[in-house]
């Protein structure tokens, strides 16, 4: 566990009375993870990008409609799910959706680079919906409440995408792998 | 229980509680197909999680911006504002109440009279010069008088 001097809470509380460097720190420790969720989600990096930008100001402008800090992860991820579906939709009826997604700029890559390939691409012939639910389990770590509230809905339509996508998965990426130790 | 009652995809997600997870282990530990079905699962999550972040290509525009800036009523709760008010406040008060400023007044009025004691004393060494001239120059008058009426009278010769 990461031992933190502040905790994400204080922080909030003094973004609240104003205080911009406490939401400064607040947004340098969770930048990243949203948008990773967000690239994952989008498939470009300048609008996840963009998106990532929008997620923080909207944060910062309903900060004090947070009724419980604790909730501030999976609070932040529901402005995420929204700004990312708005996108999404605004797509759609361009035909961005029905060709293959973009694929992202590749960075530094820890595995080699077929298997991540393969992992981006199996993520992306998922459904929207099952793949979100896979990066916010598999990615973000949240809990299936968590999720139920990112996403707005109940805990059982949380399950139903994720054991669906995991079942697809698991059936693209395990002979792989299986086939790569062998 | 028979293997379809186990949720072998909440197990690998780490979402069963611990006596789920107690019950689930023992039946994998006699079950061949259910250890296939969870080793499977595990390697999927596995291979998922190694997927690397990736850097972001540059930060978030930070709170400086404009369009972060705190509302108008925030900025008087900033410290760096109470502070500059409390200063303010000091300054003012110094200058209306400070103890210096009756020792000024006592001297000013020190100077007042002593000026005024001085322009008096002037005014009247200058009056006091006068009426010795006009009583020197009545005394001169009084015996041109005295003389002119002697002269008249035949008391005196010219």
């Amino acid at each position: 566990m990461i031992f933190r001097e502040v905790e994400d809470r204080d922080l909030i509380a003094k973004a609240r009375r104003g205080d911009v460097e406490a939401y400064n720190l607040l947004v340098s420790r969770w930048e990243k993870r949203v948008f990773n969720y967000l690239l994952r989600l989008v498939s470009n990096r300048e609008d996840a990008l963009d998106l990532s930008q929008d997620v923080f100001l909207k944060a910062y402008q309903n900060l004090p409609k947070l009724d419980d800090v604790e909730r501030f992860p999976a609070w932040l991820f529901r402005i995420g799910h929204n700004e990312a579906f708005s996108l999404l939709r605004r797509r759609r009826p361009e035909g961005d959706l029905a060709q293959e997604p973009r694929t992202s700029q590749p960075g530094a890559r820890l595995l080699p680079i077929e298997l991540s390939l393969a992992v981006e691409s199996a993520l992306r012939r998922l459904g929207e919906d099952q793949r979100e639910a896979v990066l916010l389990k598999v990615y973000q770590g949240f809990k299936f409440d968590e999720m139920a509230e990112i996403l707005g809905c109940p805990v059982s339509t949380v399950k139903s995408r994720l054991y669906t996508a995991l079942h697809l998965l698991k059936t693209t990426l395990a002979p792989m792998v299986s086939r790569e130790e062998s | 229980m028979n293997c379809a009652s186990y949720d072998w995809k909440a197990y690998a997600l780490g979402e069963l509680g611990q006596e789920d997870r107690r019950h689930a282990e023992a039946h994998a530990a006699v079950c061949a197909i259910c250890r296939e079905e969870l080793a499977t699962l595990r390697l999927t999550i596995e291979t998922l999680s190694k997927l690397p972040d990736e850097e972001m290509p540059r930060r978030i525009a930070f709170v400086s911006d404009k369009v972060f800036e705190p509302r108008w009523w925030q900025v008087f709760l900033r410290p760096s504002f109470a502070a500059a008010c409390v200063i303010a406040a000091a300054i003012l008060a110094h200058a209306f109440v400070r103890p210096a400023a009756a020792i000024d007044s006592a001297a000013l009025q020190t100077q007042v009279d002593s000026a005024v004691t001085k322009a008096v004393a002037q005014v009247e060494k200058r009056h006091y010069e006068e009426t010795q001239q006009l009583l020197a120059a009545y005394d001169l008058l009084s015996k041109q008088f005295a003389r002119m009426y002697a002269i008249n009278t035949g008391m005196v010769r010219q």
